[in-house]
Formats: structure tokens, C-alpha cells, sequence
């Protein structure tokens, strides 16, 4: 790799990650030229990275990640159709917002830094039954079930949900994640879940750790 | 023990409250907000009888709730159910006469318009579901200009027949038929509701008016461009947004003064929803200004503000304090009510303060013991009501012993 390139790949993680949308997609197509679009991608997940962090720590709020996620996506409609195969996700997540639900703003933000840390994520939708979940476990074998969720009959949902993947013999094989902005240690209890994450950045990072992925 | 009449229990509950508003000491700490999906398990209906059957087992269930378990606020949850819906209230702005009466979007009115905003138990939803706000996209980023020229004719004709397919298009036979019917509907509401007035009253709840405002950032988001819209034109368009939210202050007031201020007390009620998700740079330049302008405006008129800040509002705290002192009630739901309390101590009066995770999990001990300690850290100096932290009030795995326990505890440790 030049070293000009090198340069501009920094300067794509920080333009990034300081949210300078047009910035970004500029060197994003200037890089495009050169690169191999999947060391942009890279660059971009190092991006998203330092946004995560960024919000944990208070530095971003909510309308940080919501437009950190809108630049990931327009990144991605530049860098797929070069993109000639896909890398192997680094796992493998099923996600829905549960039964009776119908708020998706957690879900959707979730969806795209989990995929921009290179999870494939299947997105069911919302108000979705348990034996929908069901199904989707046995079709395709993820990791990770992402159960998200506002209202406080969510955590019912969340617990039926649990106990069919019990039912149906499908939960040693998978670790159960739930999000929601007011989901907390006991809601994880009651629900049986193995993880709780009230902000997206927290649920991704969780995610890696569930998977033992650093 | 004296028993009080009706009266007299409603002039010292109404006393209570507006002390604490003042921020004086009152004889006791009130307590409000006990209301929410309990009311419906400890009645026997479902969401569905709560937001569509205006019948007389809905009103004893409601009543039935408020009588067993009394607080000094009227309880914020009423039947028919209602979810946001200021945006129709701004399409009448022009009419004062009925357009508060319209703020809150019911079942009903729904059942008409059929509206793309809201969802309901029995119909989109079960019939033991909340019925639930979406929201979505009905404007383009495009159109700012347009709303900012005149944002009720705006939304009158361009936002409500996309958003509401029952209504059709403007000036056709079904878009008439539709209001009439949206007419009629109200006023069975409004006779239910007068009944359901009455009963509270007998019970000794204060009665006083409760107008509406909204955080013009907020109309944006909720109805107009859903609020991951609004946060991207924050960046993308950040005059037309700002245009637009100092556009929405008139016609908000003009529905907020649709009830005129009476003595001794007049609340206007706002939700905020924007708030939690932006961070202070963006929230002091684009939310705040224009909110803070509505606020000022009706406090000067002879009304107190009843807002209800969703989620955590700690890193916007401070703002509040550029209100004028003893403008009214700040309901918090995750922001921590002791630091409220200091932060704005003798200038703001505080509600909130109960978790409802130890109504729904506690025991009548813990939460005497809770309320004993919180109210020892909270009670000096006045300006607090206490009240569960979640706007959507309590669930209805609640023990109604926990109930009991938190107004039994309040009797016992919120004297002054």
C-alpha cells in the first residue's frame, strides 16, 4: 500500500468518525481507485468503533449514532457493488423487536454498527411472535438472538420468546441478547436472556463479547 | 380519623399541588401519576375495552382504580386511551373551540381517519396490546420551505391526506363525511369523559384545566419526518429545521390558549421526545430556544407547564433553569430525582422519583424503606411531588399491595 493511501485511509477513520458525511464518501470514492474495497470497509469498522466508544463514554448521543449509521450506509452503497466477495461475517444474528412491540429506532441503529462490525444481521421486523423467532433459528443457525423492545410488556414477550427456543430445544445453541432503553439486569433475569444492553453501541459490543470476539 | 367531603379533600389536593408548583413547603409531599396498564388488570378489561368501549364497565374500572388507590393528581391516564396526536390539533389551530379538544388522537377518531401514526388493541394490535405510537415519514426534506410559509394549511392540506387515508383528499365528499363523523365521535367522547369528570370529582380529585403545547422539534419527529428524519435534516438542513421549529411556536400557542388560563391553577402539558436522544450542542440549538420559547410564553400568560421529560434528561438539566423560577412541574422518567432536585432546588418544582421496577418486583418494605430514605434527601424545602418514573405508568404485574405500600409511605414520611 502507497503511502499516500495509508494517509487517506486515516484520514477516512477519523473524517468518519468525527461524522463529516461528504468528507467521507469523497475519500471513500478517492480510495475506491486504489483499494481493495474491503480494507475500506475495515477502515470504516475501526470508524464505527470509535464512534461506540465515543457514546459510551457520553462524548455522542443518540443523534450521533443515528447519523454515524446513515454515513455507514451510504459508505456501503458506494463500496459493495466493487466489492467481488463478501467476507465471512464474524457471526451470525437474528433480530427482532418482540410481540406487541412496534418501536424499531433501537432495533434499526443496532442493526447497522452490528453489521458494520461485521455481523450478518437478520432483521425480522417488528411485533414479531416467538415462533417466528423460532423459525428463524432453525433457518439459519445463528449465534445470536437479538430480542428488542420499549414498552414494559415487551419483557413478557421477551420471556415467552425465551422459553420457546427453550421449547423447542433451540436455546443451548444460541445466546440471547436484549435491548431496549429500559431493560436492565433484572429484566435480563426475568426474561432468561444472557446479555441486556440499553444503547446500540453497548449491544454490539456485548455481542463481540457473547461470541468471545475482541 | 375526619372524614372529609369531596370538597374539602379536592381544595387540599388541589393546595398541595400548587404549593409544591410555588415551591413552598405543603402539609405533605403529593404524590401523582398512579395510573397505567393496572388499571386494567385490577378493573377486569382489556386495552381494547380502555380505548374503544365507552361504556359504563370502563368507567367503573377507571374509577374503581382511583378510588382504591388515591393520589393527589388526577391520574394522567384517562379513557378513551389517548396517544399523540397534537398534529391535528395544529391542522385547527385557526379553531379554538374545538381544537384542543383534538389533541389527543383516541381509538375512535382512528377508527375514521385511520391514520398512519398510531396502532391500536383490536385492531392492528391484540386486544391486550398498548395501543402504540410509530410515527413515520410524511414529508420530504424538500418541503420545509413549504411548512415554514404556513404550517397549518400545510399539514391540513398536505400532511393529513397522506398520513390519513380515511380522510382522502381535501374538499371531496369522503375528507367532509369524515370530519363530521370525527365530530360526533367527539362529543360522545367528551359526554363520557364529562361523566367520568364527575365521578372523580366525588371522589375528591381536584378538577382544573390542562391545556396542550408540544416542542416544535417535536412535531417534526413525530409526525413529519419520524425522529431518525428529524436527527439527519439536524445535519442536513439545519436552517430549514430551524426555520421550520420557529414557524411551529404561533400555531402551537394559539392551541395551547385555546383554554384560557383560570385561577388557581392552569397546567399546559408537553411530552418531549427528541430531547434524551440529542446531545447538548445540538439540543441548546435546535430543540431548547424554540421549546423554551412556548414555555415562556404560556407562563407569562398565567399558566404553569406540566413537561414531561422522556427519558434521561441529565445532560440538559442545567437549560431548565433559564425558565422563569416557579414556572411549573418537571416530570423526569430516567433522570436520577435527587440530582433534579439539586440542580434545580428552589427554582423548578420536581415530579418522579419512584422506580417502577420496585412496584413491579419490591416489597411493601423495600418501598417504605425506599420512600423513607428518598424522601429524607428530597422533601426539605418543598417543590416535589413524587410519582413513578415511567410516563406509561405502572404494569399490571404490579402487586396492589406495593401501591398501597408507596401511598401509605408517603402519608407517613411526607409530612411537613
Amino acid at each position: 500500500m502507497v503511502m499516500k493511501d495509508k494517509t487517506t485511509l486515516e484520514e477516512l477513520i477519523n473524517s468518519f468518525a468525527n461524522l463529516e458525511e461528504e468528507k467521507t464518501l469523497n475519500l471513500v470514492k478517492e480510495l475506491l481507485k486504489t483499494q481493495d474495497p474491503m480494507v475500506i470497509i475495515e477502515a470504516c469498522r475501526k470508524a464505527t468503533t470509535i464512534i461506540g466508544e465515543k457514546f459510551e463514554r457520553g462524548e455522542y448521543f443518540l443523534s450521533e449514532l443515528v447519523f454515524a449509521g446513515e454515513i455507514f450506509k451510504k459508505v456501503m452503497e458506494l463500496v459493495l457493488p466493487r466489492l467481488k466477495k463478501r467476507a465471512k461475517p464474524i457471526g451470525t444474528i437474528v433480530l427482532g423487536t418482540v410481540q406487541g412491540d412496534i418501536h424499531d429506532i433501537g432495533k434499526n441503529i443496532f442493526k447497522v454498527f452490528a453489521e458494520a462490525s461485521g455481523f450478518k444481521v437478520i432483521d425480522l421486523g417488528v411485533d414479531v411472535p416467538p415462533e417466528k423467532f423460532v423459525e428463524a433459528v432453525k433457518k439459519y443457525n445463528p449465534d445470536i438472538v437479538g430480542l428488542s423492545g420499549l414498552l414494559t410488556l415487551a419483557f413478557e414477550s421477551m420471556k415467552k420468546t425465551v422459553e420457546a427456543l427453550k421449547h423447542a430445544g433451540l436455546r443451548e445453541n444460541v445466546k440471547v441478547i436484549i435491548g431496549g432503553g429500559r431493560v436492565n439486569e433484572n429484566v435480563k433475569e426475568y426474561v432468561g436472556a444472557d446479555a441486556w444492553a440499553d444503547n446500540a453501541s453497548k449491544g454490539v459490543r456485548l455481542c463481540k463479547e457473547l461470541l468471545g470476539i475482541k | 380519623m375526619v372524614v372529609r367531603s369531596p370538597e374539602e379533600l379536592a381544595k387540599e389536593r388541589l393546595e398541595r399541588i400548587i404549593r409544591a408548583i410555588e415551591l413552598k413547603e405543603p402539609d405533605r409531599v403529593p404524590i401523582g401519576g398512579l395510573s397505567g396498564e393496572i388499571i386494567l388488570s385490577y378493573g377486569g378489561i382489556t386495552w381494547y375495552d380502555l380505548c374503544f368501549e365507552l361504556t359504563d364497565k370502563t368507567k367503573e374500572a377507571v374509577v374503581k382504580f382511583v378510588r382504591d388507590f388515591p393520589s393527589d393528581f388526577p391520574p394522567l391516564i384517562s379513557a378513551p386511551y389517548g396517544l399523540e396526536g397534537f398534529i391535528l390539533a395544529l391542522a385547527f389551530a385557526d379553531f379554538p373551540d374545538f381544537s384542543n379538544s383534538i389533541r389527543f388522537l383516541i381509538g375512535p377518531v382512528h377508527d375514521i381517519i385511520k391514520d398512519k401514526w398510531t396502532r391500536w388493541p383490536g385492531r392492528e394490535l391484540g386486544v391486550n396490546y398498548h395501543p402504540q405510537f410509530l410515527g413515520g415519514e410524511f414529508m420530504k426534506p424538500e418541503e420545509y420551505k413549504n411548512l415554514i410559509v404556513n404550517p397549518v394549511e400545510f399539514v391540513h392540506q398536505k400532511i393529513l391526506p397522506r398520513a390519513c387515508p380515511g380522510l382522502g383528499k381535501p374538499g371531496t365528499p369522503q375528507w367532509n363525511g369524515a370530519w363530521i363523523r370525527v365530530g360526533m365521535t367527539l362529543q360522545r367522547v367528551s359526554q363520557f369523559q364529562m361523566e367520568l369528570l364527575l365521578e372523580m370529582s366525588k371522589l375528591g380529585y381536584p378538577v382544573f384545566p390542562i391545556t396542550s403545547a408540544y416542542a416544535p422539534a417535536d412535531i417534526i419527529g413525530d409526525f413529519l419526518r419520524h425522529p431518525t428524519g428529524a436527527l439527519l435534516d439536524i445535519r442536513r438542513y439545519p436552517d430549514d429545521f430551524k426555520a421550520a421549529c420557529e414557524a411551529l411556536v404561533d400555531p402551537i400557542l394559539k392551541v395551547a390558549t385555546a383554554i384560557p388560563p383560570t385561577p388557581p391553577l392552569s397546567l399546559f402539558f408537553i411530552p418531549l421526545h427528541l430531547n434524551e436522544m440529542l446531545s447538548p450542542k445540538l439540543y441548546n440549538e435546535f430543540y431548547w430556544p424554540y421549546l423554551k420559547e412556548v414555555i415562556v410564553s404560556l407562563v407569562s400568560k398565567g399558566y404553569k407547564g406540566f413537561v414531561f421529560f422522556e427519558g434521561d434528561h441529565t445532560p440538559h438539566l442545567d437549560t431548565i433553569l433559564e425558565l422563569p423560577k416557579g414556572w411549573g412541574i418537571a416530570y423526569f422518567e430516567k433522570t436520577d430525582i435527587r440530582r433534579a432536585k439539586e440542580v434545580l432546588e428552589g427554582h423548578s418544582c420536581v415530579m418522579g422519583g419512584i422506580p417502577v421496577s420496585l412496584l413491579v418486583s419490591g416489597t411493601p418494605r423495600k418501598i417504605e424503606e425506599y420512600v423513607k430514605k428518598l424522601l429524607e434527601e428530597v422533601k426539605p424545602g418543598g417543590g416535589i411531588i413524587l410519582a413513578p418514573d415511567i410516563g406509561a405508568g405502572i404494569p399490571r404485574e404490579t402487586p396492589v399491595e406495593n401501591i398501597k405500600a408507596l401511598i401509605n409511605a408517603v402519608e407517613k414520611y411526607g409530612r411537613y
